[in-house]
């Protein structure tokens, strides 16, 4: 249920940015979500269409990116992974370090004027 | 201007700032009283209470730590460290997985902290949520307890990549269960390669001076730096 607590913050954000803009409503919201952060996009979607129920966010889209994990590997260089592997996902091999998919960021928004 | 139309607005902003500022309000409280924190963090049942029980049972001058108990409901954690003699603040979080920085910033400003030196903070025993919140704790501490499996930083990376410790806890345990110690380490140094790694049993004492030196330090080290000459 901790996407609860993000869809809430998601909605502040989008709220006050809209206000700021004098918009009428906010049409989608685009979200930079690290693989590592333990969102399901689909519970996070659910959820925040609750929250904002009523508000200028009503209806609005999440447009979720999701930002894997980056794997250097010193044998086959860079690849990309959906969490933190034992061993290298391309070559199989050792001595790997994991970086990234921690963000969680509202990219953009998109009101209507 | 009421022309209509869509706009689209360029953000980048962090969804957990509002947690970000209010954790820094911990931190400058901390800072100003010259004390060191220690936030701890990991699933239910794997030995945080007992782990700090064993600590203060070594720890010289009881008077210089206060305890924050993280709980969703009961208070039975905090009773358990109130009869070692240790100033002790229950947070129940209610319907939240984890401390609020709100919530321990508010009980900070109630408790009693003139003569503390150690903040010690358990949290409410969870391996995801715990993750994403600071609490402007100086050392984030995970128990991993050897009964939990030895694949849990593989399945929660966030918490592991964000602590500065690893405490293996239940060690005498290892003869019975399949935990390869080894296979921890490996996979903990993949989230983290700085994480600094200890074997504790509380039950054997295994690992408990070395961890207590290594808290002892860390604190030290944070009150000569922030000492100013010119406090009372
Ligand atoms: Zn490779």
């Amino acid at each position: 249920m901790h996407e609860l607590g993000v869809a809430n913050e998601i909605l502040n954000i989008a709220l006050s940015e809209s206000d700021r803009h004098a918009a009428k409503k906010v049409v989608s919201i685009r979200l930079r979500v690290g693989v590592l952060r333990a969102i399901e996009p689909g519970n996070l979607s659910f959820l925040f269409g609750h929250v904002a129920r009523g508000t200028p966010a009503d209806g609005a889209v999440l447009e979720i990116d999701e930002e894997p994990v980056r794997v250097d590997c010193p044998s086959c260089g860079v690849s990309d992974a959906r969490s933190i592997p034992w061993e290298c996902p391309t070559c199989g091999g050792a001595g790997i370090s994991a970086t990234g998919g921690e963000s969680l960021e509202i990219v953009s928004l998109e009101l209507d004027a | 201007m009421g022309t209509g139309g869509k706009v689209r607005v360029e953000v980048e902003r962090s969804i957990l700032r509002a947690a970000d500022e209010a954790s820094r309000g911990i931190r400058e409280l901390l800072r100003e009283r010259g004390i060191y924190a220690i936030n701890l963090i990991s699933s239910p049942g794997s030995g945080k209470t007992t782990l700090i029980e064993a600590l203060l049972s070594r720890f010289e001058g009881k008077g210089g730590v206060a305890v924050v108990e993280g709980d969703i409901e009961t208070d039975i954690d905090a009773e358990r460290i109130r009869r070692l003699g240790v100033q002790v603040r229950q947070i129940n979080t209610r319907s939240s997985c984890h401390i609020l920085p709100e919530q321990l910033l508010r009980a900070l400003a109630e408790m009693d902290l003139s003569g503390t030196r150690l903040l010690i903070v358990e949290n409410v025993g969870n391996l995801v949520c715990p993750a994403e919140v600071p609490l402007g704790e100086d050392t984030r501490v995970v128990l991993l307890s050897v009964t939990e499996g030895d694949e849990k930083p593989l399945k929660y990376p966030l918490v592991f990549r964000t602590s500065d410790i690893l405490v293996i806890t239940k060690t005498d345990l290892l003869p019975h269960v399949r935990f390869d110690v080894s296979r921890v380490r490996r996979a903990a140094r993949a989230a983290n390669p700085e994480v600094e790694i200890f074997e504790t049993s509380a039950v054997t004492g295994e690992g408990l001076p070395a961890l207590l030196d290594r808290f002892e330090s860390l604190g030290a080290a944070k009150c000569t730096s922030s000492a100013s000459p010119t406090r009372s």
